[in-house]
């Protein structure tokens, strides 16, 4: 061997020596943002990634097969949670719109099927940005932010596995979800609901790596549940990550509006669990109680009595009234939301107001209650230098038309100035006082019941649309996208439409479709609950999803946060679920007084219940009852005669 | 030419071992025994209370959100839902008897270290002295001691004999990502590990689902506070039993805090 080659073997040596120390001492480092720290993350005190499969040493049944009808054991349940639980009927999945339905974050962690954990990091600085946990059952993915961003606001949309963000404390990786999708805390209809948030602990001894859930659903448990996870490292790949799913027809020929469900003490299978083991009726049903160790002493004093009185709604007593956080600003400012490509949400002043944004100019949906208009009208101009051209109206009630006028007078519709509409409309406006200035302002569309609800209660001729509609479509071509309005007879009011930005996909909803409350139906302005149902219906029926009931069509609520159809979904189960125990009732003759006296919403009421305001729990119950009792009609809808089809 | 060259890297050779060297030596600086060779004699190791960045102490109530049916109640004979057992250890537990182990004095079959922790039990955690971490419970009046250092005692009661030691982060987080705002110190977090051998022959279920002598309880006691003020522990259990069980058998229970002894209420074994 040549000098010159011993010596290049040499440095090549060193160079590999002082690479390797390098490496061997570069583990721990100074948190980021040290003074005169190098910008390199300290290193994660656990290392979740590669692969894990679930030890399903607990529950294995519940996490398997499936667990056992009205076993509600162990789990904190209020009294809207079991009485949820109760009327929960397993072949409610068969409904087309449930078949893909996915799992939400506490329960994907407990399901069996092999996960997947990898990093993403920063390209440039290696810096940790996510961790990702890939569930093969459902092809849950969970995405844990690590870069310190904040939680979307409160009315950005939902999935079944949240929003997360974690830290490293000690030996754990910390996670907080939010933003979940109403699902399951156990498969036979243990709900947790869209207001849930979960607080995950990730710990690893050697290949044991175990995970602890703390749910906390201020709707439907009493106390936080906290449940645990284990998985066995894996040296390799398993290989299946995929878990397709496509709805499809399951069971022909059943009417759009059945729900499968049971009425409250009709659960046919209540008794099943406590026979089959020999315990008392009460004791899955005892909900925080049933956690503790003093529950066994309870339990063997209970009586039949005890367990038959879980059943159905405690009576005599007032309504729960809803523990879901508001979705809406109060802070006077209004709020823009990208929804998808230019199709944005405007909050903070009533309903929820959909802006289509654009080369020609703004299609607007709704106006809100006219209070913060201004703020608006800045909010759409920061969208697009071009004026509003359109305003839409979904609903003639206050807050959806409440800036009509002002951002009317804001817009201006261009393509009529000079045009021969100009010189008619010119004419007609003469006489109809509608159509004055031509072109200098926005044009106001709207079903023909919305002008006419307005014109009866006296509102200003600014404020009313004057492009109206009789028939079930009215349709544009916007911004280089096709706009739908879909006429929606007789739900909240006689006058409802949606919207439909086809390109977007994004459907407006006004207040067929809220997150917020019971439905609004105005019985005195035409609304009917059998309408309500065909127009969820009908919403349902133009919504795609992308992935397991997560993403693709999206929908903005009356009021709320930006949905899909899972949102829809369960907002239409309700109805047609409160629907058909008021009607049982009604079949038995039962008054308006008895019925409400049932709580015939008590497992809906810690989500949308009021009891003082403008729209109620018990108006609701009351608006229900006026529309199905056979000797009351609704009033008389303003729309004219359908047109003849052939 | 030729010359300088080989000259350029044979300083650029020396120039590399010496920076090698320099980076071993200050890499090595955490983690090396103080004072070195020469220096005055290491200082002994911390006692097992001294080296906790856990606190583990006080009143713990379980939460019996998993395996409720199993747990809270006796299941029937026979019944081994979610549990590995192999065909001897089913075997075992098909002969479950409670009258026998009534009248054998053994009530306490379901009370041994590798079943009490998944009762519903409350947990009173003290340290008995430095080195010893004491676990009663009120279901059963059992007590667990946990010996941080060799082993004590010669076992084959229920409880066994546990050897307790402190499983911090690794790899180890350095100290100054957690010194702002917490005063300095330890860094928070890390279990308590803990090794349970020469148990009395028991029950990890009431219904007679056996664990041998032989069987080997390796425990992770890990505390953690939810944002919202509570604090949790939880007890990561791995049974080996080749005996009686078809793998290793793996249990998390939950434990919440209690700020005091409420609820605290000793009962005796009971075989049913």
């Amino acid at each position: 061997m040549s000098a010159l080659k011993r010596v290049g073997l040499l440095a090549a040596f060193c160079g590999v020596a002082l690479l390797s120390v390098r490496l061997v001492g570069q583990g721990p480092q100074p948190a980021a943002g040290d003074a005169g720290a190098p910008a390199t993350p300290p290193a994660p005190a656990i290392d979740l990634t590669g692969y894990w499969s679930p030890v399903v040493h607990e529950d294995a049944m519940e996490r398997g097969a499936g667990s056992e009808l009205a076993d509600y054991g162990g789990f904190a349940l209020n009294e809207a949670g079991r009485l949820w639980a109760l009327s929960y009927d397993p072949s409610r999945v068969t409904l087309r719109h449930h078949q893909c339905d996915a799992y939400v974050a506490p329960y994907q962690m407990r399901a069996i099927g092999n996960f997947r954990v990898w990093e993403e990091r920063d390209p440039y600085n290696q810096r940790l940005v996510a961790v990702h946990v890939w569930g093969q059952t459902t092809e849950g993915h969970r995405v844990i932010w690590m870069d310190g961003r904040p939680h979307p606001a409160p009315w950005a949309p939902h999935t079944f596995r949240g929003f997360s963000t974690g830290r490293f404390v000690g030996n754990a990786l910390v996670v907080h979800t939010t933003h979940m999708k109403q699902g399951w805390l156990r498969r036979n209809g243990t709900p947790q609901s869209d207001q849930a948030t979960v607080t995950d602990f990730f710990v690893r001894h050697g290949d044991h790596l175990t995970n602890i859930t703390v749910v906390n659903d201020p709707v439907f448990l009493s106390e936080p549940e906290v449940r645990s996870n284990d998985y066995a490292r894996q040296p390799v790949d398993h290989g299946a990550w995929l878990y397709a799913c496509d709805d499809g027809e399951q069971i022909l020929d059943r009417p759009d509006d059945f729900v499968p469900h049971y009425l409250f003490g009709k659960q046919p299978y209540a008794r099943e669990f406590s026979q089959k083991y020999k315990l008392p009726l009460m004791a899955s049903l005892a909900g925080q109680a049933s956690v503790y160790p003093e529950f066994l002493e309870r339990a063997t004093k209970a009586t039949e009595s005890d367990g038959v009185a879980l059943l159905q709604p405690s009576p005599g007593r007032a309504n729960e009234v809803s523990k879901a956080a508001s979705p809406e600003p109060k802070d006077g400012d209004i709020h823009t939301f990208k929804v998808r490509d230019n199709v944005f949400m405007l909050v903070g002043d009533g309903a929820n107001i959909a802006v289509q944004a654009g080369d020609q100019g703004a299609f607007v949906i709704d106006t809100g209650a006219g209070k913060l208009t201004d703020k608006i009208v800045a909010a759409i101009q920061r969208l697009t230098p071009k004026p509003i051209q359109f305003i839409a109206n979904t609903s003639f009630h206050a807050d959806h038309v409440g800036g009509n006028a002002r951002m009317a007078e804001a817009g201006a519709d261009l393509s009529l100035p000079g045009s021969f509409f100009a010189n008619v409309g010119g004419s007609l406006g003469a006489v109809t006082g509608l159509i004055t200035r031509v072109g200098e302002n926005a044009t106001m569309i709207a079903h023909n019941n919305v002008m006419v609800r307005l014109q009866g209660a006296n509102a200003p001729a600014a404020s009313i649309p004057s492009d109206t509609f009789l028939e079930d479509r009215r349709r544009k071509f916007y911004n280089g996208e096709s706009v739908e309005m879909f006429y929606m007879p007789n739900a909240v009011t006689d006058g409802d439409s949606i919207v439909h930005f086809r390109r977007a996909d994004v459907i407006v909803a006004g207040d067929l479709f809220t997150t917020t409350q019971y439905p609004f139906i105005d019985v005195k302005n035409g609304g009917t609950v059998q309408g309500l149902i065909r127009a969820l219906n009908d919403i349902l029926k133009r919504t795609v999803f992308e992935h397991e009931e997560d993403g693709g069509t999206l929908v903005i609520p009356g009021h709320g946060y930006v949905s899909n159809e899972h949102e829809v979904l369960e907002y239409r189960d309700m109805v047609v679920i409160v629907r058909d125990r008021v009607q049982a009732m009604l079949n038995g003759s039962a008054t308006l007084a008895q019925v409400k006296a049932a709580r015939l919403t008590a497992d809906y009421d810690t989500r949308y219940g009021v009891n003082s305001g403008q729209w109620t729990t018990e108006m609701f119950v009351e608006a229900v009852y006026q529309t199905l009792k056979p000797a009351a009609a609704p009033a008389a809808p303003a729309k004219p005669a359908p047109a003849q089809r052939k | 030419m030729f010359q300088r060259s080989r000259k350029s890297l044979t300083v650029l050779a020396a120039a590399a071992l010496i920076v090698a060297a320099a980076s071993g030596l200050a890499g090595q600086g955490r983690g090396a025994a103080p004072g070195g060779r020469g220096g005055a004699p290491p200082p002994p190791p911390p006692t097992g209370r001294a080296a906790a960045r856990i606190d583990l102490t006080g009143y713990w109530v379980a939460l019996v959100t998993e395996d409720w049916r199993h747990r809270m109640f006796t299941p029937p004979k026979g019944d081994y839902d979610s549990v590995p057992l192999n065909p001897a250890g089913r075997g075992r537990a098909d002969m479950w008897d409670p009258a026998k182990d009534e009248a054998a004095g053994e009530q306490c079959r379901a009370y041994g270290a590798a079943g009490i922790m998944r009762m519903p039990t409350r947990l009173h955690i003290t340290w008995q002295d430095d080195t010893t971490l004491k676990v009663e419970t009120d279901a059963g009046s059992q007590t667990r001691t946990f010996t941080f250092g060799p082993s004590q005692g010669p076992g084959g009661d229920w409880q066994g004999v546990s050897v307790a030691s402190w499983d911090y982060p690794q790899p180890p987080v350095p100290a100054q990502n957690f010194g702002r705002g917490r005063g300095g110190g330890l860094p928070p977090g890390g279990a308590m590990k803990v090794v349970t051998t020469s148990m009395r022959p028991g029950y990890v279920r009431k219904n007679g689902l056996p664990y041998s002598a032989n069987a080997v309880l390796t425990e992770y006691f890990d505390r953690f506070d939810v944002p919202d003020g509570e604090s949790l522990l939880v007890v990561v259990q791995e049974l080996v039993d080749p005996e009686n069980f078809a793998s290793p058998y793996w249990t998390s229970s939950h434990f919440r805090r209690q700020p005091d002894a409420t609820g605290w209420k000793p009962t005796p074994c009971s075989a049913r």
